[in-house]
């Protein structure tokens, strides 16, 4: 036989792919008895495919593994079933050897014991499948609740933020200053709120309308002292009511919003001016 | 993996066959992954894929008893048994009614290859390699490997001589073959 060509026909694969008709399997079988090249051709291929296939992998869902051997348990309970039964089955056989005979409350004991064991089995399908069912009920709610548990989280910030700044409005000691657009301005839509405290001189700002800066930009607040720009610190439009604490300002005749930097400027962008308010 | 151990695969073989849990355990860490994309890859239904992978389990632990390493890698053996398995629930009539109202061309799409729930599937696993094929030879694997139709079937559908099926097939895999090293 001339074993290159055969391993070169292609027999070899069509065998290991299960795509062979039955006769070209058992000669295929035959010939890999009497040829070990054939075989370790085989095997090449075999490794080959095997190792294509652990490198190109889907994996299944994750629960999969717990079901399947949930279903060989059961098998297993079953295949102990099966010996219990047919050692039952051959109790009468014994009786007529003669050596002692099955009373009449052992045969319906025997009778009771099968019978219990196929209730039992039964059960088992039934408390499987629905294991099962609750199993997937369980895994659906478990993400609902993870899901709810988050938004949550995110609304009790909200809540916080919305809180705080009430608080502050509510304080008798803070001066509210609107800050309109700059008539001038870059963008007349604009609008901001400064809350000073004319205690603590502290001031926070609350941002009504602002055009979101590019990446490398950033607002900038100023307090106007005797006509001259003073650092009030730079800030972030952020989502939702909440009002940004500043730094603390003790006398100012107005605040300003410019657009700088990154990071703010010493002094400020006049052209960039957004927002103007008096005290 | 949920197992450190390793075996070889006559370690592993003789374990299997005594029914040892945690070479079973390995069996489905290791080779799940593989044996499911080939399911998935002839039954579409991702979820049916995941039922068929559970009967092909179930089927190994049945059937190990009657492996025989002489014919071949038991990696070789569990694969056509997921094949089959995986035709058979192509084959069966509640699958052939689901897939009724959806798409069943009868020519066109065997080369057009299956879709799971977005995932684009032609892109992995062998179908992956197919894609390397001559048109002729790609549509003859499909529907051989993939759709399980035998080479007389074949022949009669594709109106070609059984002869040039069998040589065709051949040939694609001996292509198959060399993509494969």
């Amino acid at each position: 036989m001339n074993t290159k060509e055969y391993i070169s026909s292609g027999i070899i694969e069509s065998y290991v792919l299960g795509l062979a008709d039955p006769a070209e399997r058992e000669e295929f079988e035959r010939t890999c008895v009497s040829y070990p090249e054939i075989r370790e051709a085989r095997e090449t291929f075999e490794i080959s495919l095997e190792q294509y296939a652990m490198l190109n992998q889907v994996q299944p869902s994750r629960n999969l593994k717990s079901r399947i051997f949930a279903a060989i348990d059961m098998e297993k309970d079953q295949e102990n079933i099966g010996s219990v039964q047919s050692l039952v089955a051959q109790m009468p056989s014994k009786n007529k050897t003669g050596v002692v005979a099955m009373s009449g409350w052992q045969r319906y004991f025997a009778a009771a014991a099968v019978i219990l064991l196929l209730i039992s089995t039964g059960l088992n399908f039934y408390f499987f499948d629905k294991y099962k069912s609750f199993n997937n009920l369980y895994d659906q709610l478990l993400a609902s609740q993870t899901e709810l548990a988050s938004h949550n989280q995110v609304l009790q910030t909200k809540l916080l933020d919305y809180e705080k700044a009430v608080g502050y409005m509510k304080d008798p000691n803070m001066v509210i200053i609107r800050m309109p657009a700059n008539p001038k301005g870059p963008d007349a839509n604009s609008l901001t709120t400064v809350y000073w405290d004319t205690v603590t001189r502290n001031v926070y700002l609350s941002v009504n309308v602002l055009p979101p800066p590019s990446e490398n930009q950033q607002y900038q607040l100023w307090a106007l002292v005797d006509g001259k720009p003073v650092d009030a610190g730079v800030f972030d439009i952020k989502e939702g009511p909440g009002l940004v604490k500043m730094k603390n300002i003790p006398r100012a005749q107005a605040f300003a919003i410019t657009l700088e930097k990154k990071g703010g400027s010493v002094t400020p962008t006049m052209e960039k001016l957004y927002v103007l308010g008096k005290v | 993996m949920g197992n450190t151990n390793t075996y070889t695969e006559h370690q592993l073989v003789s374990l299997l066959k005594s029914r040892d849990d945690k070479a079973f355990g390995y069996l489905y860490d290791n080779y799940s992954g593989s044996l499911y994309t080939i399911i998935s890859q002839i039954v579409t239904d991702l979820e049916l894929a995941n039922d068929v992978l559970q009967e092909v389990f179930i089927n190994i632990w049945r059937k190990i008893e009657s492996y025989d390493p002489g014919k071949g890698r038991l990696f070789t053996w569990m694969l056509n048994i997921a094949r089959n398995a995986s035709i058979d629930t192509l084959r069966s009539k509640s699958y052939q009614n689901s897939q009724k109202n959806q798409m069943m061309p009868e020519h066109e799409d065997w080369n057009a290859g299956g879709r799971i729930e977005g995932l684009n599937i032609d892109h992995i696993g062998f179908r992956k390699i197919l894609e390397r094929l001559k048109k002729e030879h790609r549509v003859l694997i499909e529907i051989a490997y993939f759709k399980g139709y035998t080479h007389e079937e074949i022949s009669e559908i594709e109106n070609i001589p059984l002869g040039t099926v069998k040589t065709r097939i051949r040939n694609a895999l001996m292509q198959l073959r060399e993509y494969l090293k």
